[in-house]
Formats: C-alpha cells, structure tokens, sequence
C-alpha cells in the first residue's frame, strides 16, 4: 500500500514536468500576424508594399535636419544641441542609413522572397524598383553604399560607377518586365499611387532613369547620355503631366512637416525661399508657407508678408524666429507627397537640350513647360506673366529680429525668370535648376544633389559654421558636399569602409565630393 | 484502519498476559519556540533505533521500551533526554543553544534548515527590523541591512519601484532583479514603465502590494547555488518573504499606527539673481537684479504619510489563523501627488486526519491608486521649467495664469505670452502650474494572491506537499493631458494614453520529502515538481498620439472619442510555461560534515523550436564544523567553512525564437526582420563561492566571510544584421564576470541587565567585468541619455558611463576654442567611470535601556559615480549658483590654455553656457559627473515599551520615534547619489530632472492587546 502512495507521488511529479506540447504556440504572440494569415487576400505579399513607400520619406533629423536645411526650403528657429547640429555642419544626426538598409533594404528583400515563392514575378521587380528610389537617395547623402554585394555581414560598398551602372541595368530589367506584363492586374489593390497601372510606373522607370542620368551627366557623360536618351526615346514615355506624377501616399499620416512646423515649432520658411520667391515675385508662395501675422516682421516687402529664417543660424532663443513663416497651412490635409513629378522631367530635359542629347525640344519650350507644370501642381495663377519678368531678382535678407547683421545676406542670384536665349549655356543653367531648386518643394533631396553638382541656384552660405575636425572642417564659403559614413558602420564594418573611401578619393569627411559632383558643368 | 486493528488486539494480548514491561509506540511532535522542527533526531539511548522529525516536527518511533529514554537532538539546539514512562505521546520543545545562537532559516521553496548545514550564504532580515521606521516603499529598509544587496529607489516618490540587484549584473539582457518568494511561492513582481532620459513616468513595481507589518522575516538568498531550486527566476538570488502565522494560544490583536511627515532634503543650487537678456529662455544676463527667490520651495510641499494596521491572530492545536488589515495614504512633496493603499491578508491552518495533513491557505488582497507620481527627464516634467524660469519674469504671472482663454476655441491654453500661458514655445518646459492642474497620471492596482498547501506526513521519514498558488493584479494606467498644453507633446484636443491589463501566475509544485539518520549519517532530501504559468500585460492599450484627430472631442478621455487614426493595440508581454522537476539531496555526517547535493532540469516555452527547451543544471556544496572536528581554543565558540559551486540556466526572453510581423498604427503591416534563432540556448550563470562563518567568545561576537565568482555565459544579445531579409539577430556569446566578498560582522559588546547594545555590520565589494560579447561586435548598446552613454563593451563593466571630457595639453591643461574661447571638448565618447560604488557598508545598532530602545542605520556607499544631466542643463540655462557666483567674481577660475598661450580666468557664459560652454543638453559630460560616495543616517528609530503589567487588557504597548534617510554624514554630488532616474538597467547613475530625495519623522504606536 505504501509503494502504491510513492509510485502516485512520483507520477504526479514526473506528469508535470513531460508536457512540452503546447510551447510553440505560447511562444508565439497572438497580436502579431503570421506569414500563414497573411496569406489570406494574398497580403503576405501585397501587405510589404506600404511600409516600403512610407520609409521613402524620413522624419525630422532624417530630411528637416539634413537634406531640406542643406538646399535651403526650410530652416530651424530652435538652438539645437547649442546650435552646433547638422544644419551648421556639425554632423549629430545621421539616420538615413539605418533607415533605409532597416526599412526598405531588408523589408524588401523578404518581398522578393515571397513573391518569389509565390510565383508572383510582377511584384518582385516592383520591389526592385522601390529598392532604386530608395537607395538612389541613399547614395546622395554618402557616395558609395551597400547595393550589389548586399545581403551579408560586412557586406562590400560598391564604387559610385558600379552603383549608377547596378542601376540603369536593373531599370532595364524592371522596364522590360513591366512592358511585357503591362495589362496585368495583381498590383491593383496593394498600389495607392497608380492604382496598379504598370503603363505609370514604367514612365516613371524612364524619368527615373532620365533624373539618375543627368545626375551623372559631369561624371560619365558617355554613359549619362548613353543612358538619357535610352529614358528619352523609351516607347513608354516619361512623367508628362501632373496626373501622371509619382505621389505617395501617406496612409492616413499627417505630412511629417506639418508636425515639425505646427506642433513642435522646429521648422520654418528659409531665408533664402524669402529671397527668391519675393524677389521672383512668385504665387507659389502663398502656396508653400503662411503669412507671418505681425507686418512689422517684412517692412521690406509688406505685400508679400512672409518671413524666413537663414539657413544654419547663428540663434539665441528658439522664440526669437518661430513667429516667423509656418508652411502652409494647407499641408495640414494633404494626403500624398510627390516622388517624382512632371516639372522635374521638364527641367531635366531641358538641361539635356543644353547637353546636346537627342529627343528633347529646345531649352525654353522645356524651361517653360517646366514652371508651367509646377504652377498647375500646387494650384497657382499667373504662370505666364512670372515667366515673362525680365527684371526682378531674389532680394537681400535681413534677419530683422537680430540687430546689425547677423545672419543677414546680400543675394547672389544674378537670373531672372524669363528665357533668354542669348545667354550663355552657363547661366542657362542657371536659370533651369534654379526653378528646378523653387519647383521641387517638399522633396529637396534632387535640389541638394543638383546644388552640389552645378552650383546653383546660388545659395547664400550659412551663417553659423560649426564644422570641425571630427566631421571635416569647411571653410566659411563652402558647402557640406556629403555626410560621413555612420557609426555603426564605422565599428562594425570597418574595413569595407575603408575600401568605400578608397572609392570616395577623398576622406570621409562631409568636405569629400562624391563622383557627380566634379565641379565643372559644361 | 488495519494496522490500528492489529495493535488495538496486540494491545489487549499484552494486557492479558499481564506483563509490566513491554514494547510500545511513541510519537509526537519535536518544536521550538517558533513551531515544529522538521529534521530533528529523536533516538532511544543507547540503541540504534531513530527517526528524524517530518515537515512538521512529528516522528513516530516503533519498539520503544516503556522505561526508556529518549535523546532528542537538533543542531542549534541542546540536547534533551525525556523519559517515555509509558506515554504513547510525548511533545518536547527544544530550547537554543545559547553557546551556538544557531539559527533555523527558511531556505528554497520554504524548507527550514539549520543555518549551521548551509553550504551557501545566506542572510536574514527580521520583519520588525525593517519595519521599524516604517517606509511607505518599504523595500528601501532592505539597504544597508544585508551585504551584497545593492537597493536603489525611483526618485517617483510613494508606491514607486525599486531597483534591487543582489552580487552585480549578471545577464546582459534582462536587469538582473531577484526573484521574491512568498511563503515558498515566486511572487510577480512586475516593473510598470520606466522614464528615459527624456520622458516618462516611473511604473511601481510589485512588491508595494505587500503589507509590511505582515511580513514576519526576509530572507536573502545571494547564490545561484541556494537559487537552484527555483530555477532560471532564482538566477539573481532569491529573497524569500516569509508572512506572519497565527499562534496556538489566547487571541492576540496588535494594532499599529504611525503618522510622519515628509519634506525634500534639498533642491540643487540655484541663484536667483541674474536674469534673461532680450526675453531669452537662459538666465545669462550680468547684471544682476532684486528678484524673488521663492518660486521653487514654494512649489514643494510637505508630504503626510499614515501607516494604520490591525492583525489579529490566534487558534488552537489544530487550527491557526491571522488575519490583518493595513491602510497606508501618502502624500507627496510635489502638490497633488498621492498614494492610497488598502492591505487585506488572511491565512489558516488546520490539522486533520490524525493531525497526518496540514491545510494551509493563504489569500493576500490589496489595492493601490496611485495619483500623478513625480515625473523624470524633460518631458511634462514640472521640475524644468520651474528650475530655469527666467529670474526678471514674474513667477506668478505665470502660476495664476497657467492658461489663457482662446476665444477662437473656447478653451483654455497654455499659450505663448509673456503675462501667463508659458513664455517660450520648448518641448523640454511647461509652466508648472498648468501641468499639475491640467495633466494627470492616475494608476490603479489591484491584486489578490490566494494560496492553498496541504502538507501530508506519510510516516516517520517520508512527507509530502503539494502547493497551488494564483496570483493575479490589474493594472490601469491612465494619463491625460488637456488640450492646450505643450504643443511637442500634446494634440490640438488633448492626449490619452491609457493601458489597462492583467497579470498573472499560476504556480503549483509537489515535493516529497525524506528524512533519517542511519548511524553517524543525517539525510534530508527531496524530490519535486513545479508548474508555473504566467501570463503578463494582457489587455489593451492606447496612446492617441500627436494627430489633430487623435482625439475627436477636446478633453475628453475615453475610447467612445479616439479618432479612427488612433491604434488601440491588444497587449500581452510574457506568456510563458516552465515545468521543472528537481531533487536535493544534503548528507551530514556526526553533524559536522554536510554535502549538499542538488539538481533540476527545466522545460521553458521560450526555448520553443530550439531543441534546447529542455536543460539540466546541477549544484554541489560542502560545509565543515571545524570547530567540532578539531579543538579550538575556548573563545571560539562556533566555526564552520563552506564551498559551493552552481550552474544555473536561463531561458530566453518571450516570442524571441520566431517574431511575426505587426500590423502598424498606419493599418499597414510591419515586417518582420529579425533573424528566427533557432538555436538559441539558455544563458548559462556557474558561481563558485567559499565561506567562513566563525563565532567568538560565547557568540556575542560573529564574522561571516563569503568570497564568490560568478560567470555568465551564452548571454542572449541582440546585434544588428545586414543580410538580404533580416536587419537584426539574436546571438548566445558573450562571458560577463563579477567577483567579490561579503563580510558580516555582528556582535553584543554589551549585556546587562538594564543594557544591552547589539551590532551588525555589512561589507560588500563587487567586481564587474565584461570579458567578452560577441565574435562579431564589441558593443551591445545599454542606453544612455544625451551627451552620457551606458554601453556594453568588451573589457568594460557593466554600469559604465561614457561621455565627454574635456580636451586636455599634455599638462592636464584643459583646451580653449581660439576663437570662442570655450573650453573644448573631446570628439568621442570616453569612459568617465562605473556607476556601481566600489564597496558598500551598512551599520545597524540596537540600544536598549530598561524600557528604551534605539535602532539606527548607517549606510554607505564608497566610490563610483553618478552623472548629472539636470546640472548640466542648469549650467546652460544659466540658473546654478555657481554661474552666479562666476558672474559676481566676473570670471570663473580655470587651468586652461588658448592659442598656446596660458589661462587662468574665463569668462563664466563661455564657460557654463550651452554652445561655448559646459553645460547644456550636449554640453561636456566630465563637468556633471560626481562621485557617488555618500554616508548616511538612514534609520532611526528611538522606542519607548510602556510598562502594561497592570493592565490585563493590553499585552505590550509602545512608542517610537521614527525617521528615514535623516542627514548625510557625506555626500559630494548635488543630489541623493541613491535616487535612480529609471530602476532599469538602461541608465545606471544617469539623473536627469528627478524629484529630490525626501526624509521623513514621525511617530509610531504599535499596542497588543
């Protein structure tokens, strides 16, 4: 009888610990979606897209602070990190990396998979195509990256010609691809941009490819034009008008502007957007920034009461400037943000008719067709009346807050809006990128690309130059011509960047120009 | 039934033949003052027949003599010899060996041992001594009073967390808390969130739900080698509560009360002399004005803590019963801060079936509403902007004012102005005033913990008992902020966040038991299961964020209201299930030698997938009574030495093997991009320690030395990953090492009759070294906050702080900018020091005279450093004293050097100032760091025991002054170096806007009636 006690004592204790049936399960989170459920209405594809093109943007540090200061659309009245920040070139911010290897790299290399295994070819070379808009973004703020030879631990950066070749071959791809399934229907509900309709996105493979050859028109002009006039002359056609522009959709996000600017007081109108849209006398103005309450404020233009602050400040208090211009308002509603668009391709073909490429009309029809088509994008009157003054140049700056004339400057800019064709190629050029410069607000990142690689528009330098030894040291009359390779790269990967500096030619320093940026434009 | 049959005939046999001596049965019950001695020897003299005493103290011995003597034997106790007689039933109550003062400790899983067989180190706290001052957290009276337990609190005030660390970090990934164990029962002590350096609000913890004034000992066991019975949970040692019982006898009713006030100890040093220039935010005017300087005491208040508890306990024989109740309500230094707890305990036992099984339950209730705990880093925080209000505005202007009528609206904001609302737009201030009335943070606790055991006594040496426990608390957190407030962290219509869920374990075991002594050898083992069962943080969760439409409605805070932008998330944080089975075996030998021997295997459902959810542990440990094995000399009284060595596993954290994809607040789906890791491993922690435990001149003087050596492998880290799918992995790598020694000392210099003062003092060092992480990276980030950082890194220690110094020549000089002139700081991060203090001691003294007592606590804590980030800001905002005092002088004094050229003097804006300066939210870090040494008075308690004899009434009444964290013998940094601005491991020293330490008197009255 006692035996039998002991023999249920231990079957109790050893009954418990046996059962290790039900741990997958409990180990799993229930509020987490499987790749099984998502499997329904085929979202374990389709799902992947959105989070793809939500991380095309960044937030604040990722473009307020860095590429939007950097071209001049928009500055900060508040003393960031006692006002030695990436906006007065001393790097403290420097997320795009990790945000675009995190968020669309890997991401979107888990959709080719997938798409893969599900036999679903369409929606891997979309993938593809994301993976270009992304990382050809990712190449203007570090020169060489991570692309070809991605996928591994201390993975090999490639050369800024192998990255613009990896590109223009893989566009290939894609666009031949498109063309042959261009009726196909799968895209359809995962696309809130075009709706699935492949004949779009193969004309923004083409602009694509016509924005990333111009980019290289200095470095390789062989390939740059090789490249243009293949986007030029592609049956498929390019971004023409509006309709057709690349816009992504926000998901339901408020325009992460419209935080920095309204809610957090962070960002406002620049100095220079205040010199050339008064000076140019521009209706987009009231379009792209809200009037500045207090008339004493803009004693020099009162009828156009808007204010900026200069880029890189020197500041005091961040309530000295943030009554100055708030972006517009209407941002607070909008539900996309432009890509890519039709005034950018008007523009790049006419800097292309300068080039000598074949395909494109002539310089003017494609200059005005340019302004023409931002005009008509943002909703503004008087097109033709802007394009024909000969006269009105961007203003002077005064930081009126400030005594004496600290962060004050003398404008630069020396063209007026309407063509003339007497003029030299040079300030041709001029003129195109510096309406292509007014034209691209809201996405600056080509407008600093092009201010690196032609000079212009002729921004004023900034005012508070912090840069330093740690970073690379700029002179007072220079620009941050790129930004250093991350930390985490930097320990973790060392001895690839290394290589990748090699690649660079120069130190990983923010003074380093990268391989479009030559320096010369004709 | 048959056996009692056969003796009852056996018996009227006997009778017949009508002998005078026979053989009978003899049973009874072995106990002490406290109550049964399990293991205890009881033999006949002089022959070999012996048993050893049960779970419950009870033996039975078979064929004893009727005129035999019985030798009844326990270690610590004397030895008694009692006549049988011809009793069939014999109780014996063994007294203390006074000359040994051995003590009988609960160790795991609730089995009392002899102190003297441990092979591990061990400490116990009394319940009285802890309660003694009476702290509404009551954790904290833990500090100073056991050696190796390092005890920080939450700057959050009452009901707040603490943070609790027993021989050093030992895991790089969870934060190395130990395990609480109730009457044998892991309890669930978890954290609430915790701040950042920019945000937050501390959580509480579990711990506060328990009544104090029931809580009869604590008992701290250090090693994973006295842990290995609770397995992975016991990894960073275990502290074992053991609750009050009922006592056989008259009803006893004890009722207490204590009533104390609290009051900050000091705010930083702030002038209030130097103004703004040009209406900016910073103080950096140099001239210098006449202005008020009350703003910022007068923000504090003085806080009301009342501490009221009854229990009553009594019972027979048989059945035991305690009941209590206890209330606390608290009120803190800053305004409309509050805490109100409600304390129910009840707990029985009886005996049945021939006394053969013991029910025992317990149910333990208690609620916590918690109102607006004090806030940390910059966020909401009022602290910021009442320190850097500037001096030449009107504080009251803005306290009367705090928000301003929008016409457009119709509501009140906290809008930019210079006569109220706030006067400068800056996510990192608010007007105080307008965050005290018009955000709050309410949190409501509400737990039960209930609690059944039947203990059976199988028969001499075998018993068994079977636990079963639940444990269940609901948590709501509710914060809202009205509309209007700082537009950085709140939305056009106000923000909610409000998480509400339920936590809960479900905890059974089974042991069996076995005891003998076969000739010279003790044997005590056993064999035993345990099932365990949480499930943490299920319910829901909101946060309305910073979108216009977050909230349809302004203020109004309900889900009825959420706009469709909002994410109302399901939460669940820890779903786990742990099986386990384990044995132990001690042997001694003659009572001098004792081998311990334990081992467990652990089934965890976080290794799901793996093949390694399965893994065994082992422990060995070995204890020697030298001073009954060799002659001593006759002032030793007591000296015993022990080793022992662990291994002990840890299972991974939850849903960490195979993480899915999540659907994101935007409503699309977020992939996931973590590497499965199929191959994890438990971490792995093997301890070694050695002992000595030595006695002296009849007791009254003790030492307990105890070396140890832990290692930590196979830690569970997370490193990032460029690979074409995934972006991080998790990895088993990495050896983390902490070393050192505890000392206790304790000794009774001097007893008479009216007079006795006893002594206690703890030593502890600890060493922490990171030996190696990963192949592949050198540094698993920690955290950290601004300019500080707090990495892992290879050859480190855990508890570093990087930062930055200042840029030195090569005679130490420090570097001017040549053209600003600041003092310039190094481009990297470096190693400023650790935040762990290089050793700690604690000093309790115990003073009575007739009817006096005197209880006093002096801890200390010698080396380390803590980090400042509130001074820095201070510095930058221009409202320290000491830019002051610079702008008084005119310069501040420096050993500097510009342009190659020496500096003695600069300029104090240039200095102190955010941008050219030290100070500021990037400043240089060296100039905030301070060493962390500080001594203090933390307890005092002076009682009065009136004299009742004549009152048949009341059994014991007294009185007693009492008061906690009373004054600084030492302190070199400009705030309590024990206050932790979060209790997790993310920023070990780092302060940033913490509310300033608090002490407290008051009075308590205990009365036993």
């Amino acid at each position: 009888m006692k035996k039998i006690k002991y023999i249920l004592i231990f079957a109790f204790i050893f009954s418990i610990g046996a059962c290790t049936d039900g741990f997958e399960e409990l180990n799993q989170n229930p509020n987490q979606i499987t790749d099984e459920s998502l499997k329904q209405d085929f979202q374990i594809v389709g799902s992947k897209y959105a989070p793809l093109f939500q991380n095309l943007f960044g937030n604040q540090i990722h473009h307020n602070l860095s590429n939007e200061s950097w071209a001049q659309h928009l500055a900060q009245p508040t003393v960031f990190v006692g006002n030695a920040n990436n906006t007065t070139y001393d790097i403290t911010w420097n997320p795009n990396w990790d945000r675009t290897y995190n968020n669309i790299m890997s991401p979107s290399g888990l959709v080719m998979l997938l798409a893969e295994e599900a036999e679903l070819p369409l929606f891997v070379h979309w993938a593809k195509l994301i993976r270009i808009l992304a990382m050809s973004r990712l190449t203007a703020f570090h020169g060489p990256v991570i692309f070809t030879q991605f996928g591994g631990a201390q993975a090999g950066y490639d050369s800024e010609p192998i990255l613009y070749n990896a590109f223009f071959t893989q566009l290939d791809e894609i666009l031949a691809f498109f063309k042959a399934n261009v009726n196909a229907q799968d895209m359809m509900q995962f696309d809130e941009s075009y709706g699935g309709d492949i004949s779009s996105w193969i004309r923004l493979v083409n602009s694509m490819r016509l924005r990333l050859a111009m980019r290289i028109s200095m470095a390789d002009p062989v390939l740059a034009k090789t490249q243009g006039e293949k986007a030029l002359s592609d049956s498929g056609g390019l971004i023409e008008s509006n309709d057709q522009n690349l816009n992504v959709f926000l998901y339901g996000k408020v325009y992460h502007p419209v935080t920095i600017s309204f809610g957090w007081a962070d960002t406002r109108m620049s100095a220079t957007m205040e010199s050339v849209l008064v000076g140019y006398k521009d209706p987009r103005i009231s379009k792209f920034f809200d009037e500045v309450a207090d008339p004493a404020l803009v004693p020099d233009h009162p009828e156009f009461p808007y204010k900026g602050i200069r880029s890189g400040a020197s500041l005091d208090a961040k309530g000295d400037h943030t009554m100055y211009s708030n972006i517009s308002s209407d941002f607070k509603t909008v539900t996309e943000r432009r890509f890519m668009g039709a005034a950018e391709v008007e523009f790049i073909k006419a800097e292309a008719a300068l080039r000598g490429w074949s395909g494109v009309g002539t310089a003017q029809s494609h200059y005005e067709a340019g302004v023409n088509r931002s005009f008509e994008e943002w909703g503004a009157a008087g097109a033709a009346t802007y394009l024909a003054n000969n006269t009105d140049l961007p203003i002077d700056y005064d930081d009126i807050v400030y005594q004496g004339d600290r962060n004050d400057f003398v404008n630069k800019m020396t063209v007026t809006v309407a063509w003339d064709n007497a003029l030299s190629n040079e300030e041709k050029l001029d003129k195109i990128i510096t309406q292509k410069w007014i034209a691209s607000r809201t996405n600056t990142m080509e407008s600093w690309v092009d201010h690196r690689r032609t000079g212009y528009p002729k921004l004023p330098n900034i005012f508070d130059n912090r840069s330093n030894a740690e970073d690379g040291i700029l002179a007072d009359d220079e620009f941050l011509r790129r930004v250093i390779y991350t930390n985490g790269q930097r320990q973790n990967n060392a001895a690839k960047v290394a290589e990748a500096v090699g690649f660079l030619g120069g130190p990983d320093e923010i003074g380093t120009r990268l391989w479009w940026d030559t320096g010369a434009n004709f | 039934m048959k056996n009692n049959l056969l003796k009852k005939m056996f018996f009227v046999a006997i009778m017949l033949t009508g002998s005078v001596i026979f053989a009978q049965t003899v049973s009874g019950i072995i106990s002490d003052e406290s109550g049964p001695l399990p293991g205890a020897s009881v033999l006949v003299k002089g022959t070999s027949n012996g048993v050893t005493t049960d779970f419950d103290g009870n033996f039975t011995l078979d064929n004893v003599a009727s005129d035999a003597t019985l030798v009844v034997d326990f270690l610590g106790f004397k030895s008694q010899d009692v006549s049988v007689a011809g009793k069939s039933v014999i109780n014996v109550t063994l007294e203390v060996d006074a000359s040994q003062l051995d003590e009988v400790v609960v160790t795991a899983l609730g089995i009392k041992r002899s102190e003297k067989t441990l092979t591990f180190a061990q400490q116990t706290v009394k319940g009285e001594d802890l309660m003694k001052t009476k702290d509404v957290n009551f954790v904290n009276a833990l500090s100073g009073k056991a050696a190796g337990v390092e005890v920080r609190q939450s700057s959050s005030g009452p009901g707040g967390s603490t943070k609790i660390q027993i021989r050093g970090a030992k895991s790089a990934s969870g934060d190395s808390q130990p395990l609480f164990v109730i009457d044998g029962v892991p309890m669930t002590n978890n954290k609430g969130g915790q701040p950042s350096g920019w945000n937050g609000v501390d959580g509480g913890d579990g711990l506060s739900a328990l009544n104090p004034d029931d809580i009869e000992s604590m008992s701290i066991l250090k090693g994973a080698n006295a842990a290995i019975l609770y397995g992975s949970d016991g990894a960073n040692g275990v502290v074992i509560i053991t609750t009050k019982s009922g006592k056989a006898g008259a009803t006893k009713v004890n009722v207490t009360s204590s009533a104390s006030v609290r009051s900050i100890i000091d705010t930083p040093e702030l002038q209030y002399r130097y103004g703004s220039v040009n209406g900016a935010k910073e103080n950096w005017s140099y001239t210098s004005g006449d202005y008020a300087d009350n703003f910022v005491d007068d923000w504090f208040q003085t806080g009301f803590d009342l501490i009221n508890g009854v229990s009553v306990s009594g019972g027979n024989d048989k059945t035991q019963a305690y009941f209590s109740y206890g209330n606390t309500t608290s009120t803190g230094v800053s305004p409309n801060n509050d805490y109100k707890k409600n304390n129910f305990s009840f707990k029985q036992s009886t005996k049945v079936l021939n006394d053969k099984v013991k029910i025992t339950s317990n149910v333990i209730l208690s609620q916590e509403k918690t109102k607006n705990r004090n806030r940390a880093g910059y966020y909401n925080n009022p602290l910021t902007g009442l320190y850097w209000f500037p001096r030449d505005r009107n504080f009251n202007d803005f306290k009367d004012n705090y928000g301003i009528f929008n016409p457009d609206r119709n509501l009140d904001e906290m809008s930019l102005s210079d006569s109220g609302g706030w006067f400068v737009q800056d996510h990192h201030q608010s007007n105080p005033y307008w965050l005290l009335n018009k955000e709050s943070q309410d949190d409501d606790f509400k737990r039960v913990i209930a609690n059944l055991s039947v203990a059976w006594t199988i028969d001499d040496h075998f018993s068994f008992q079977m636990r079963m426990n639940y444990d269940f608390a609901k948590k709501t957190y509710d914060e809202q902020r009205m509309a209007g407030g700082n537009t950085t962290t709140v939305a056009r219509n106000g923000r909610w966040a409000y998480q509400d869920f339920t936590d809960s374990k479900t905890y059974m075991d089974g042991i069996l038991n076995y005891n003998n002594s076969i000739g010279d050898f003790t044997v005590n083992a056993l064999v035993g299961a345990t099932y365990q069962r949480t499930e943490y943080r299920l319910g829901v969760s909101v946060n309305t964020g910073m979108e216009d439409s977050g909230l349809l409605y302004a203020n109004e805070f309900n889900f009825q209201n959420i706009g469709p932008i909002v994410q109302v998330g399901s939460t669940l944080n820890n779903n786990v299930e742990k099986q386990s089975i384990f044995g132990n075996v001690e042997l001694g030998w003659k009572e001098m030698l004792f081998v311990d021997l334990a081992g467990r295997n652990d089934w965890a459902s976080t290794l799901a997938e793996t093949g390694n959810e399965s893994y065994f542990y082992p422990s060995i440990g070995l204890s020697a009574i030298l001073s009954k094995i060799i002659e001593m000399p006759d002032w030793t009284s007591f000296l015993k030495a022990r080793a022992s060595m662990a291994t002990i596993g840890n299972e991974v954290p939850w849903n960490r093997i195979t993480p899915d994809n999540r659907v994101t607040d935007a409503g699309t789906v977020s992939t996931n991009t973590v590497k499965p890791f199929l191959d994890a491993k438990p971490e792995l922690i093997s301890t070694f320690e050695v002992g000595l435990d030595w006695r002296m001149f009849k007791s009254r003087l003790g030492i307990d030395f105890t070396y140890y050596d832990i290692t930590s492998k196979d830690q569970f880290l997370r490193f990032p990953l460029e690979s074409q799918l995934y972006t991080s992995e998790y990895i088993n790598a990495g050896e983390i090492k902490n070393s050192g020694i505890e000392i206790t000392l304790n000794g009774t210099p001097i007893v008479t009759e009216n007079f006795s003062w006893s002594t206690t003092f703890n030593y502890s060092a600890n060493t922490n070294e990171i030996i190696e992480l990963s192949p592949n990276a050198l540094d698993a980030g920690l955290g950290g906050t601004e300019g500080f950082a707090a990495p892992l890194i290879e050859g480190g220690s855990f508890g570093d702080i990087w930062g930055f110094k200042f840029q030195r020549d090569g005679e130490g000089r420090i570097i001017l900018d040549d053209t600003d002139g600041g003092p310039l700081k190094t481009a990297q991060r470096e190693l400023l020091g650790n935040a762990e203090p290089d050793f700690a001691v604690g000093w309790s003294n115990n003073l009575n005279y007739k009817s006096w007592s005197v209880n006093m606590q002096i801890n200390g804590k010698f080396g380390g450093i803590v980090a400042s980030q509130t001074e820095s800001l201070l510095d930058g905002n221009g409202v320290s004293e000491r830019s002051a005092a610079a702008r008084d002088r005119g310069y501040e004094n420096i050993n500097a050097v510009q342009n190659g050229q020496p500096v003695t003097q600069i300029d104090p804006f240039t200095y102190y100032g955010e941008g050219p300066g030290t100070g500021g939210r990037n400043g240089i870090s060296e100039a905030y760091i301070y060493d962390r040494t500080s001594v203090r008075l933390a307890q005092l308690s002076i009682s009065y025991q009136f004299n009742v004899e004549q009152l048949d009434w009341i059994s014991n009444a007294s009185l007693s002054l009492i008061g906690n964290n009373l004054f600084y013998f030492y302190k070199d940094a400009p705030f309590d170096p024990e206050i932790t601005n979060s209790t997790s491991r993310s920023q070990p020293g780092i302060e940033n806007y913490n509310l300033p330490a608090t002490r407290t008197t008051g009075l308590n009255l205990s009365v036993t009636f």
